[in-house]
């Protein structure tokens, strides 16, 4: 946070990331930047932690004073549904971002970190201490419902078990798998064997208190033309139509939060988050990266770092969409079709555009701790007008979609109210991104909790409130040309940026280490949605913990929402404007 | 190919006959066998021409692409090369297969196709049989089709092919009716089945412009049925909108989802030919069948079943597939109302000059 907004870098940075970080952070924001204030719900100005204290009473063990949120709390282990409740209902915490979950020597944790849609500057951590000996607490489930998923990987990886829960089971590995990850005891050498029972069909009981045999049973994936990557949908078929799904993730799989875990913050970490969303949203991903631990060690980033950052990032953005528009149309129109070419073509324009800019096409590796790794490439003017080439011609390839995909009768038959999710359903699952914004929920990072140069430019969020796969759609073609509105201006300001004042990184010294238990938890709104990192340093150059905070993770959980009692080829219609990539939602 | 007499009534087997020297039953099963071969060929090369080489280029052309071009002039020889590359692969059949069934059904597919071509007039005198019942032959085998993806879908024993089986008949039971009803209102023009009489019938001029003949192909004379027969041969065929026995991105291939090799070349070109038969159809029926100024019949006819080829090869790039709601929905309330209406119609007209 701190880092991002120059002018009131004074204030922030001396409150941001201290241990006594219990500081109304969002206080400074409406003072500075009265746009933000203006576009803001009229919630609670700053979140007042004596009250929330009062309100959540005697299930609170202690104030927590680590955690970077406005507040944090640790509370009871049977008392977890009653705060949540109290915080999502009298308090406006209605956006449960992510569950964390990790182990120390005493006792193990689990973090809910609680936003507000409305406002997501306002932040609150519910902390769960769990004895070693039995580390059970009460479900969040029944609260929000996307902690359904949230709260099995915490299981799966670090084994912290949650009462209520109505499935709790590995999610990301087999069933099969020996003791947990992230767990401290964890055995990394005993060998794992993976029978196949996992294969047996976990929704047959489900379906046979129906009694007839009109269901069928149906794998869609691990390989199959639709699923955009390894996903395995058991699905329950009523002949055309879809009586039950339930997405099974995990073949993808990579151990990214602990790889993380292994490297050092200065360097090591940054060419992982390329591989999460790793269709060409990769400098967004590092910007999530970057932004965490920027506010953990308390590193200022140059201005003219931060144009470059938001400039790559948003063509990032735009490549991003036009492989999510490409796809879905292949999932709609069938063959490999003109749509698809198309949106390939226009990304590529955008993929050249990048690796003149960072020497890569995927794994950019471009972002550093406080600044860019190098600036614009030589001859910088000759790439600012490749740049506003490209930016010219892209309305006119942006009607070409609007031809062939918004405005084909076929298509809306298909896509208008298919898929619907609906803005509330949206909220309880956690779902942000183009997904959130297609169903009405107004919310983006970039906007709402400001970081790089996003609040100094002219843009509009996008929103559209259809709530079903067409709006999805929409809302992509339509953020394609924030975006590009997003590069012009930055491409302006880097051009007219003097040359004695070009520092692409900040001065970080070689080895960082933040403080002895610093917890961080940093979202940027990525591709996909909004992209979160808790990390909690131990003292050494290394996180303790990282955890990586999914947009696809959350908004692929709406998919039985989205599909149940639709026919077979909106549940494929469906699960294609979600846009996940399956690098991302297992890690 | 066999020197005959251009727009000759007789078909094809007789003139073979003739040209052996052959009589009676001998000269008959002789001739009938000879220019069934020699028809089958050309057929079968015009599918082995539009699958793997025709087809991509298409597309490519339709979504800026430049497609196969490394194997010999224009990449031609990779047809050849397909060719190898598909019959040497390995035929995988699922433990579970119901066996006669499914391996008899490329073979179903592929020969009812092939059936129907023996009563289409190609011009140049290479018509196979004339019977009096001959457009309600080529229907009737066309439809055979739909048994063969309904036994592959079955005896595969697998549940995305079951379910394009069971798409696969679902479509054509709701499209079949509305292609022949249309068909039907052309055999009121025409006043019979009979193939080389509906284009006989065709030659008539239906009006003169500036000196140039403009016959009255039943495509110009009732544009409206013309429509609705391409739209429902599309669905018959199973192209886009309407490919969703083999809807790839929902239920991987569909009905032929278990094949490979051999067998996948079969259903392949059955499909294939099962385009070019749905125009052969469209051009007999609607566009005059092989007539056409300058040029001999054989090479018009081929001309105009290329063309319906490129059509659905069009859709298949530019169109959107609609779901199997919608398709059964169009067949049934829309395609099935307008067919009848323009038979009555065309009933009501027809009486009226006559």
């Amino acid at each position: 946070m701190s880092t991002d907004r120059p002018d009131d870098s004074e204030s922030e940075s001396e409150s941001e990331p201290e241990p006594d970080g219990d500081v109304e952070r969002e206080a400074a924001v409406p003072e500075t930047d009265p746009e933000v204030q203006r576009a803001r719900a009229p919630a609670t100005r700053g979140v007042d932690p004596d009250r929330l204290e009062r309100l959540l009473g005697d299930a609170v063990l202690r104030r927590d004073d680590q955690i970077n949120a406005d507040a944090a709390f640790e509370v009871r282990p049977d008392a977890v549904q009653d705060s949540l409740e109290t915080l999502k209902r009298r308090a406006g915490f209605d956006h449960l971002s992510c569950v964390t979950a990790q182990e120390y020597a005493d006792r193990y944790e689990s973090i809910y970190h609680l936003k507000k849609y409305a406002d997501p500057t306002q932040e609150v951590s519910i902390v769960v201490p769990t004895s070693r000996r039995d580390p059970t607490s009460e479900s969040a489930e029944p609260v929000f419902r996307t902690a359904d998923w949230h709260e099995r990987e915490a299981y799966d990886l670090v084994g912290v078990e949650y009462e209520d829960h109505p499935d709790l089971r590995r999610i990301l590995l087999p069933e099969t798998w020996q003791g947990h990850p992230l767990s401290r005891d964890y055995d990394r050498d005993r060998p794992q064997i993976v029978t196949l029972d996992e294969h047996a069909n976990p929704l047959k009981e489900d379906h046979e208190a129906e009694a007839d045999d009109s269901t069928m049973f149906v794998n869609i994936g691990p390989h199959h033309p639709a699923t955009h990557g390894v996903l395995h949908l058991k699905t329950t078929l009523d002949g055309e139509q879809v009586a039950d799904v339930e997405p099974d993730i995990g073949y993808l799989h990579r151990c990214e939060e602990q790889m993380a875990q292994l490297g050092t913050y200065r360097h090591q970490i940054m060419p992982y988050p390329d591989r999460w969303d790793y269709v060409s949203a990769g400098l967004l991903n590092e910007w999530a990266y970057a932004r965490a631990v920027e506010d953990m060690a308390d590193v200022e980033v140059p201005d003219y770092a931060q144009v470059i950052r938001t400039m790559s990032a948003e063509l990032c953005r735009i490549a991003a969409h036009m492989l999510a528009v490409g796809t879905f149309a292949l999932d709609v129109y069938g063959d490999f079709t003109a749509i698809f070419m198309y949106a390939v073509r226009d990304r590529e324009r955008v993929q050249n555009l990048l690796e003149d800019l960072t020497g890569q096409r995927l794994m950019f590796n471009y972002f550093r701790v406080g600044g860019v790794v190098w600036d614009l490439p030589e001859d910088r003017q000759a790439y600012v007008e490749t740049v506003r080439d490209f930016l010219e011609e892209l309305p006119q390839a942006l009607e070409e979609y609007h031809d062939l995909l918004t405005g084909n009768e076929i298509f809306q038959l298909r896509c208008v109210d298919t898929g619907v999710l609906p803005p509330e359903t949206a909220k309880e699952y956690g779902a942000t991104g183009p997904v959130a914004r297609g169903s009405g929920v107004d919310y983006d990072l970039r906007r709402d909790d400001p970081y790089g140069y996003y609040d100094e430019l002219d843009w509009d969020v996008v929103t559209e409130d259809g709530c079903d796969n067409y709006a999805r759609v929409l809302v992509r073609l339509r953020e394609v040309e924030q975006s590009a509105r997003i590069v012009e201006q930055c491409v302006d300001l880097l051009e007219g940026w003097p040359a004695a004042d070009r520092e692409v990184q900040a001065n970080v010294p070689r080895t960082l280490k933040p403080e002895k238990d610093a917890e961080v938890y940093r979202a940027v709104e990525a591709a996909k949605g909004e992209l979160g990192v808790y990390m909690r340093s131990d003292g050494t150059d290394k996180p303790a913990r990282f955890k990586v905070r999914s947009p696809c993770f959350s908004n692929l959980q709406t998919l039985p929402e989205l599909a149940e009692g639709e026919y077979v080829a909106d549940l494929v219609a469906s699960l294609g404007s979600l846009d996940i990539v399956l690098g991302e939602v297992d890690r | 190919m066999v020197v005959v007499p251009a727009q000759s009534a007789t078909p094809l087997p007789d003139a073979i006959a003739d040209l052996l020297g052959l009589e009676g039953a001998t000269g008959l099963v002789a001739g009938a066998f000879v220019g069934a071969f020699l028809v089958a060929n050309v057929m079968l090369a015009m599918t082995g021409v539009a699958g793997p080489w025709a087809k991509r280029k298409i597309t490519a052309a339709f979504t800026d692409r430049i497609a196969v071009n490394r194997v010999g002039p224009f990449g031609l020889l990779i047809i050849v090369a397909d060719a190898v590359r598909l019959l040497s692969k390995e035929l995988i059949v699922p433990e579970n297969a119901d066996r006669p069934a499914y391996d008899l059904a490329p073979v179903v597919l592929a020969a009812s196709a092939m059936l129907g071509f023996a009563v289409i007039p190609m011009g140049s005198g290479v018509h196979l049989a004339d019977p009096e019942v001959g457009l309600v032959y080529v229907f009737a085998v066309a439809s055979l089709a739909t048994l063969g993806v309904m036994m592959a879908g079955y005896a595969s024993d697998n549940k995305y092919s079951l379910l394009g089986g069971l798409r696969a008949v679902a479509q054509n039971v709701a499209y079949e009716i509305p292609l022949v009803v249309t068909a039907a209102s052309v055999v009121l023009f025409a006043g019979t089945l009979q193939t080389s009489e509906i284009v006989a019938a065709q030659q008539e001029t239906l009006f003169t412009i500036a000196g140039v003949r403009v016959p009255s192909w039943y495509g110009f004379v009732n544009p409206f049925a013309f429509a609705l027969f391409v739209v429902a041969n599309l669905a018959e065929v199973g192209r886009n909108p309407f490919d969703i026995p083999e809807a790839s991105t929902e239920i991987v291939a569909g009905f032929q989802t278990e094949y490979s090799s051999v067998y996948f070349v079969l259903i392949y070109l059955g499909e294939f030919l099962h385009i070019f038969l749905g125009g052969a159809v469209v051009a007999t029926v609607f566009l005059g069948g092989p007539a056409g100024p300058f040029l001999p019949g054989i090479v018009w006819f081929t001309v105009k079943i290329w063309a319906v080829f490129l059509f659905t090869q069009w859709a298949r790039s530019a169109v959107p597939r609609v779901r199997i709601d919608q398709l059964i929905e169009i067949g049934w309330k829309v395609m099935l109302m307008l067919a009848f209406a323009n038979l009555v119609f065309t009933a009501i007209v027809v009486g009226v000059i006559t």
